[in-house]
C-alpha cells in the first residue's frame, strides 16, 4: 500500500539508483517483498523502518554485499545484481558505505585506514597523491592531527568521522549511510548530521541514509521512505510524513 | 534422537563447509590479484612473531626429552645412543607435532579471534566494499603464511630442540658438540627428514584454514568471537593429529621409513 | 611504512635461518648418504643379505666409505649389491679387497665392510666386482653357539664324572707330580714284591700244612685241626685276590696317568686347574704314605711270622730249598 503524500522526490533529471521489484528472503523470513525505489542525483533519501524491517539488507543489496533473490538494482548503467566480482568492484569505487559500527580496521592506523580504499581501487596513485587525499579528507572531518593514531585511541564520534572520511576519500557519487548517528551522544550526532550535509554539498553526492534518529532525519532528508513489510509503505518529505495520520507512520514521530 | 541426528548433520555440514572453504582457497587464492604486501605482513606476524614461543618450547622439549630418556637407555647400557634416539624422536615426530600444536594454540586462536571480530564489526564487509576481496586479502594470505611459516618454525624449532638435547646430554655426562651432531646426522636419513618436513606444510595449512574458517563464520557478538577462537584451536589441533596419522600411514606405504 | 620494511628484513632473516637449517640438514645427510658425492660404484654378490637395505653404510677399515646404492636379485641364490663409494676412500681400495655384511653394534643397522687383504693388487676401478668374505650371521652364530653349548654340557657332565672319580680315588697329586708318580710306582713295585713274598709264604705254608697233615712235626696233632687250616687258606686266598686287585688298579692308574699326561701335553681345559689342587695332592701323598706304611707293616708281619717258633722250622726248610734251588 502506498500512501500518496503529495510530491514524490525532487525532480532533478536522471536517477542515481533505480530499484525494481526487489525480493530478498532469509529462510522463511521475507525481508524485501517487491520493493521499488528511485534515488535522484544529489538527493538525500532517508529510509525509516523498525529494526529488522530490512533497511540494512536493502543498502547491502545495493552495494553488492548481499545478493537479492529477484529484482534489479541499477546503479548508473549497471545492474549490480548481475555483475561479476571485478565489475562490482568498479561500480563500488563510485559508491561509499558508512557502516553502523564504523568498521575501521583496528589493526591499522587512521592513515592506513584512509589509504586502504585508495590503494585497493586505484592501483597507480603516487604516494604524494595519496598523502594529499588523506590530508584533504581529514581536513574535511576536522581531525587532521589524528592520522597516526590507532582507531581504538579515538572517541566514538571521532571514529565515526574517520569512518566518514574513509567513505569520502574516493569521492563517491553515491553514499549509503547505515545508521550514522546511532550510539552517539546528541551533540556529536548533530555534528555528524552537519558533516553529512556539508560533504553532500561539497561533493554533490546522492545518499541513502538509514536512521531511527528523527533529528538526523529532519536535518538531512530531502525525502523520507518508510519501509514496512518489505515494501515502500510511505514516501514524502519529513514534514509530509510528520503530518500523516497513519498509525504506522505516526509512531516514528512520537 | 533428534538432537543426535541434528548433531551428526551439523558435523557433516561443518565438514562440508570447511572443505568448501578450503576449496575456495585453491580456486580463488591462485587467481590474481596477489596480496604480496599483506602476505609478507602476515608471514611476519605469524612466523617471526611466533619464533620466540616455538624456540622456548622446543628448547625445553629437547632438554626434558633427553633427561627423561636417559635412565631407560642407561639401564639398557646404550647411553651412547641417547643423541640418536632423541634426534630421531625430535626430527621425525615430536618437533613437527609439538611445534604445530603450539602454533595452533597461538595462531589459530589469533586468526579466529581477529577475523571473528572483523566479521562482527563489519570490517570484512568494509573491505569488500573497498574493492578488496576479503577472502583473498584476509584468508588466502593468512593460510599461505601459515603454510609457509610453520615449516620454517619447525626447522628452527627442531634445531633449537636438538641444542636443548645437547645440553640435556651434557648435564649428566659429557659429549662434544661435534660428536653429538655427527651421531644425529649419521642416524638420520632423508626418509626421516622429508616426510616430517612435508607434513608441516599440511599442519600449517590446517591451522590457517581452520582459523580463517572459524573466524570468517563467526556468529554475532563477542561470545561468537570467543567461540571462534576456541573452536579454531580445538579443531586445528585435532586435525594436526589426524594429518600426522595419515602421513605416518602414507610414508609407511611409500616405504620411506 | 618504514616499520613494514624493518619487519620484512626480520622476516627475511627468519626465513633464511630456516632455509639454512633445512639445507644444512640435507647437506649433512646427503654427505653421509653419498647423495651428492660422485658416482663411483663397486659391486659385490651375496647369497644372503641378512637384512641389508639401500642406504646402509659402507665401511672401509671401519671408516665411513659410502652407502649401499642398489640391491638387485640376479638369480635365486645371488643378490648383487651396488655400493656408492666416496671419492676420498676409493683410492685406497684394492681389487683383492673382500666384502662382508656386518652389523653396527650388537643390534644396529647392517653395514657392508670392505676388508683390506695383504698382498699387492691394483686399485679398484668403477663398477668392479669385489669378492665376498664368508661370514657368519648372528643367527648362524647363535645356532652354532647353541650346539656348542649342548656339546659343552655333555663334556662338562663327563668331566664332572671323571673328576669325581679322580677325586674319590685321590690320585691327583700323582698325576700332577712326577716324583709322586715315581713314588707310586716304587710303592707298587713294593706291593708287587710283597705279594710275591706273600705267595712264597703261602706256598711254604701249604707245604707246611701238608706236612703237618701228614703228621710231620711235633705239633701235628694240634695242627690237623681242619678249621685252622681252612682259615689259613682263606687268608691266603684273600691275599691273592688283593694282589690281583692291586695289579688291576695299577693298570687303571697307568691309563689315567697316561691320559692326563696327554691332556696336559695337548689340551688346556679346566682339568689342569683341577689337577693342580694342592689339597687333593697332599691327601694323595698321605694315602700313598699310608700305603707304604701298610706294605712295610705287612713285610714286618711276615718277618715276625718267620721268627715265630711255630713257623721257624718251615721257614728254615724253605730257605734251604731256596738255597738248593739257587
Amino acid at each position: 500500500m502506498k500512501i500518496p503524500t503529495g510530491k514524490t522526490g525532487t525532480p532533478m533529471g536522471e536517477p542515481a539508483i533505480v530499484i525494481e521489484h526487489l525480493y530478498k528472503q532469509f529462510g522463511n523470513n521475507i525481508v524485501l517483498n517487491d520493493f521499488n525505489l528511485t534515488l535522484q542525483k544529489e538527493e538525500n533519501m532517508v529510509v525509516l523502518g523498525k529494526s529488522g524491517a530490512g533497511k540494512s539488507v536493502l543498502i547491502k543489496c545495493i552495494i553488492g554485499l548481499l545478493r537479492p533473490d529477484k529484482g534489479k538494482i541499477i546503479v548508473g548503467a549497471d545492474d549490480v545484481t548481475k555483475l561479476t566480482h571485478e565489475e562490482l568492484d568498479r561500480v563500488r569505487s563510485k559508491m561509499g558505505f558508512l557502516f553502523q559500527g564504523n568498521a575501521l580496521y583496528d589493526s591499522m592506523t587512521v592513515r592506513e585506514n584512509l589509504e586502504f580504499p585508495l590503494r585497493r581501487h586505484w592501483i597507480d596513485v603516487t604516494q604524494k597523491q595519496v598523502d594529499d587525499m588523506v590530508a584533504e579528507v581529514l581536513e574535511n572531518v576536522g581531525l587532521a592531527q589524528t592520522a597516526d593514531l590507532m582507531p581504538a585511541e579515538l572517541s566514538g564520534g571521532m571514529q565515526k568521522r574517520i569512518a566518514l572520511a574513509r567513505t569520502m576519500i574516493l569521492k563517491p557519487e553515491i553514499i549509503l549511510y547505515d545508521e550514522p548517528t546511532t550510539g552517539l551522544d546528541p551533540v556529536t550526532a548533530r555534528e555528524i548530521d552537519k558533516l553529512i550535509l556539508s560533504l553532500q554539498e561539497k561533493y554533490h553526492t546522492s545518499s541513502i541514509i538509514i536512521s531511527h534518529d528523527m533529528n538526523c532525519v529532519k536535518t538531512t532528508a530531502d525525502r523520507v521512505i518508510l519501509l514496512l513489510d518489505g515494501k515502500c509503505y510511505a514516501e514524502g518529505t519529513y514534514q509530509e510524513l510528520e503530518q500523516s495520520a497513519d498509525e504506522n507512520i505516526k509512531q516514528f514521530f512520537e | 534422537m533428534t538432537t543426535l541426528t541434528a548433531r551428526i548433520r551439523a558435523f557433516f555440514d561443518e565438514t562440508g563447509n570447511l572443505s568448501r572453504f578450503a576449496g575456495h582457497f585453491f580456486s580463488l587464492g591462485i587467481k590474481p590479484r596477489y596480496e604480496f604486501r599483506e602476505l609478507l605482513a602476515q608471514c611476519y606476524q605469524i612466523g617471526y612473531k611466533s619464533f620466540p614461543l616455538v624456540g622456548l618450547t622446543g628448547f625445553i622439549m629437547g632438554l626434558v626429552l633427553t633427561m627423561q630418556l636417559r635412565p631407560s637407555l642407561v639401564s639398557y647400557g646404550v647411553e651412547s645412543q641417547l643423541p640418536v634416539m632423541v634426534g630421531i624422536a625430535i626430527v621425525r615426530e615430536i618437533g613437527p607435532v609439538i611445534t604445530a600444536l603450539i602454533f595452533a594454540g597461538k595462531i589459530a586462536s589469533s586468526i579466529g579471534a581477529e577475523l571473528g571480530s572483523m566479521k562482527v564489526t563489519e570490517q570484512i564487509d568494509a573491505m569488500d566494499v573497498s574493492g578488496t576481496n576479503p577472502f583473498k586479502y584476509l584468508v588466502a594470505t593468512r593460510v599461505l603464511a601459515c603454510t609457509l611459516m610453520l615449516p620454517m618454525l619447525t626447522l628452527l624449532g627442531d634445531a633449537i630442540s636438538l641444542f636443548g638435547a645437547y645440553i640435556g646430554v651434557n648435564i649428566r655426562s659429557v659429549t662434544s658438540f661435534n660428536l653429538f651432531f655427527t651421531q644425529i646426522y649419521q642416524s638420520l636419513s632423508f626418509g626421516d627428514v622429508l616426510p616430517a618436513f612435508i607434513k608441516t606444510f599440511f599442519f600449517g595449512f590446517a591451522v590457517g584454514i581452520v582459523g580463517c574458517y572459524k573466524g570468517f563464520n563467526s556468529s554475532k557478538g563477542t561470545r561468537g568471537v570467543g567461540i571462534s577462537a576456541n573452536s579454531a584451536v580445538v579443531l586445528s589441533s585435532v586435525l594436526i593429529f589426524v594429518i600426522d596419522l595419515l602421513v605416518v600411514q602414507l610414508t609407511d606405504v611409500l616405504g620411506l621409513n | 611504512m618504514a616499520n613494514q620494511g624493518e619487519n620484512n628484513t626480520k622476516l627475511g632473516i627468519f626465513v633464511m635461518a630456516g632455509l639454512f637449517v633445512l639445507i644444512l640438514t640435507f647437506f649433512m645427510i646427503g654427505k653421509n648418504k653419498s647423495l651428492f658425492g660422485g658416482d663411483f660404484v663397486l659391486k659385490a654378490r651375496f647369497s644372503n643379505l641378512n637384512g641389508l637395505m639401500e642406504g646402509n653404510n659402507v665401511l672401509y677399515a671401519g671408516i665411513q666409505a659410502g652407502t649401499v646404492k642398489n640391491i638387485a636379485l640376479i638369480n635365486d641364490t645371488t643378490i648383487e649389491v651396488t655400493l656408492a663409494i666416496n671419492s676420498k676412500v676409493k683410492a685406497y681400495i684394492h681389487k683383492n679387497a673382500l666384502v662382508a655384511i656386518g652389523t653396527e653394534g650388537l643390534m644396529g643397522n647392517k653395514v657392508v665392510n670392505i676388508i683390506q687383504v695383504k698382498g699387492t693388487a691394483v686399485n679398484v676401478a668403477n663398477g668392479d666386482l669385489l669378492s665376498p668374505q664368508k661370514t657368519v650371521s648372528t643367527e648362524e652364530m647363535l645356532q652354532t653357539l647353541s650346539k656348542t653349548n649342548n656339546n659343552l654340557a655333555v663334556i662338562s657332565e663327563g668331566l664332572k664324572g671323571t673328576i669325581t672319580r679322580i677325586n674319590s680315588s685321590t690320585l691327583m697329586e700323582v698325576i700332577d707330580n712326577k716324583e709322586m708318580g715315581e713314588n707310586l710306582k716304587a710303592s707298587l713295585r713294593n706291593i708287587n714284591k710283597a705279594t710275591e713274598d706273600a705267595s712264597h709264604i703261602t706256598y711254604g705254608l701249604n707245604t707246611l700244612v701238608t706236612g703237618i697233615k701228614q703228621g710231620k712235626g711235633s705239633l701235628g696233632l694240634l695242627l690237623t685241626d681242619t678249621a685252622f687250616a681252612g682259615n689259613l687258606r682263606q687268608a691266603g686266598m684273600k691275599i691273592r685276590s688283593a694282589s690281583e686287585q692291586t695289579s688291576a688298579l695299577t693298570k687303571q692308574l697307568n691309563e689315567v696317568v697316561d691320559g692326563v699326561h696327554q691332556d696336559l701335553a695337548y689340551g688346556k681345559g679346566p682339568l689342569q686347574v683341577l689337577l693342580r689342587d694342592s689339597a687333593a695332592g697332599s691327601n694323595l701323598n698321605k694315602t700313598i704314605e699310608n700305603l707304604q706304611k701298610g706294605t712295610d707293616g705287612f713285610n714286618q708281619n711276615m718277618e715276625a711270622l718267620k721268627h715265630n717258633f711255630l713257623f721257624k722250622g718251615y721257614f728254615k726248610k724253605a730257605d734251604k730249598k731256596k738255597a738248593q734251588l739257587h
